[in-house]
């Protein structure tokens, strides 16, 4: 564990993190005793079958949710919903159909930056970056799956955040499209070195393809039962990365890992 | 293309079909003409009346009616629906009393408009707000709650205050549920005016068919229907147009 990092100041400290909720009557333990640090700029991503609280734990880091019991820390503080300094990206686009592609990033964009000029260029570099340029005017019902995404992608990123908190982004697009999208996440991650991102994910080749470290969690109540580094090379290429064994090895030990 | 024309030919005939078919059984007496009218007689009267002005001068009193009472009954409902989304107390005080009164039969409080307004143009416009105003409402109500969770969600996680939520997710969502209402309570305003024409007589198109029915004249009423459903067909395309225009989600607030 890379406790005595010094970076951990600004990182994300989760310590004997518990939750549960009421559901019919019933008591279900979410998370029990997680502990975790990221130091900033990691990529890290959390994987476990469906059920096992990687969700709940990442609504609790983006303020979405109260801990019940434990220590949460982001950059020292508490997290909130609407820090300025975190940004959540949702399974589905969440994009609202009445507005164009640039209108919906400028939705999140006009949160943190006043000058509308300067807006204007940034969504534009970003629509540049995901290879939507021409598509700043269309609407969510124009665009395919994938390219909404992309524009959920550009939204995302467009804040600046310290802290990205990324939920099953790709898992409704297909295969091909998703590859092409993870690269995309890989560029947009690799321009801003500061930035933590922390992705839940059940797709474990994209957990080990984009991460630099996985968190294996186990069924409900949900701990922590395994953390392997990934040290595969970066600047990464996910479509590159689908012939390197090194790459297949590492997916196969989380998989034993995950007792599947 | 080639379908669609088929299809379109296909309809005419089977009006074609349908309408030689009453002309004949009319013209041999098969069944009573006195009631069931004569499909050649009727569009005749049609054609008469509409150069004389009847049917025009009926239209059009009919119709500043629909104006005024879908207007009004529009504007209340909106205003309505926004309140008990802002408040949703006041909702759930209220909710139990207008699905009451939406349950009840509006045909009903016509003599009662009569009574309160007299036999004029307030008693058509009262009964035309009484439908309207709560197939707008109900519609309203329905849109404002179908807003994408996500999007709420979104907003949450970046902080957004409740009164843009609002403006910017909550109105927008149910656009397109606002104007499902218009176009439906349009045709249900015209239904409430027409019927109160029927009651209370006056000038208007209702009051030609009770005049026509009254004094057994089947073909009258036959060629009055025919201005009723150019009317109500022609409004409710106008509104499906205007709906499909605003599908393409033109940004309603500004940024």
């Amino acid at each position: 564990m890379p406790l005595a990092d010094p970076a951990l100041g600004g990182g994300i400290r989760v310590r004997k993190l518990s939750h549960d909720y009421q559901r019919d009557e019933q008591r279900i333990e979410a998370l029990s005793d997680v502990n975790l640090d990221i130091p900033v700029g990691e990529f890290v991503a959390l994987v476990g079958t469906s059920g096992c609280g990687k969700t709940t734990l990442l609504d609790i880091l983006s303020g979405l949710l109260e801990s019940l019991q434990g220590e949460v820390l982001l950059a020292g503080e508490p997290p909130s919903a609407g820090r300025p300094d975190t940004a959540r990206m949702f399974a589905r686009d969440a994009l609202m159909p009445w507005r164009t592609a640039a209108q919906n990033i400028d939705f999140a964009l006009a949160t943190r930056v006043q000058d509308t000029d300067q807006r204007a260029q940034r969504i534009q570099q970003l629509l540049d970056a995901v290879g939507l340029e021409e598509f700043a005017d269309a609407y969510p019902g124009q665009l395919s799956q994938g390219m909404r995404q992309r524009v959920a992608l550009a939204r995302t990123f467009s804040l600046q955040s310290k802290f990205v908190m990324l939920d099953e982004p790709f898992g409704a697009v297909d295969a091909m499209t998703k590859i092409s999208l993870q690269d995309q996440l890989v560029e947009l991650w690799e321009q801003t070195p500061s930035t933590t991102v922390v992705l839940v994910t059940h797709d474990l080749g994209e957990a080990v393809a984009l991460s630099d470290r996985v968190i294996v969690m186990s069924p409900r109540p949900g701990r922590i039962v395994a953390d392997v580094p990934i040290d595969l090379p970066r600047p990464r290429s996910v479509k590159a990365l689908q012939s390197v064994s090194e790459f297949h090895k590492l997916v196969a030990q989380l998989w034993d890992e995950l007792g599947a | 293309m080639n379908t669609r024309l088929g299809i379109f030919v296909g309809r005419s005939l089977v009006i074609l079909a349908w309408g030689l078919i009453w002309e004949l059984t009319a013209r041999y007496e098969l069944l009573p003409p006195a009631f069931t009218g004569q499909p050649s007689v009727f569009l005749q009267d049609f054609v008469e009346h509409v150069a004389d002005g009847t049917f025009p001068t009926a239209a059009l009193i009919t119709l500043q009616a629909v104006a005024v009472a879908f207007t009004l009954g529009g504007v209340l409902a909106i205003l309505t629906a926004l309140t008990m989304t802002v408040f949703p107390t006041v909702e759930r005080l209220f909710s139990p009393i207008i699905d009451a009164l939406n349950a009840l039969p509006r045909v009903a409080l016509i003599p009662l408009f009569i009574l309160w307004f007299g036999l004029g143009m307030l008693q058509k416009v009262a009964s035309g707000v009484s439908i309207m105003y709560f197939v707008l409402l109900s519609y309203t109500l329905a849109g404002a709650k179908a807003t994408d969770p996500d999007h709420l969600l979104l907003a949450r996680s970046l902080g957004i205050p409740r009164w843009r939520v609002f403006n910017q997710i909550i109105i927008p969502s149910a656009v397109p549920a606002i104007f499902a209402g218009l176009r439906l309570g349009l045709i249900y305003t015209v239904l409430g005016v027409i019927t109160a024409e029927l009651i209370a007589g006056g000038k208007g198109l209702g009051t030609l068919v009770s005049y026509y029915s009254n004094t057994f004249d089947p073909n009258g009423v036959f060629a009055t229907l025919i201005v009723l459903v150019i009317i109500t067909s022609t409004l409710s395309a106008v509104m499906s147009r205007i709906e499909r225009s605003i599908g393409k989600w033109r940004d309603p607030v500004q940024l």
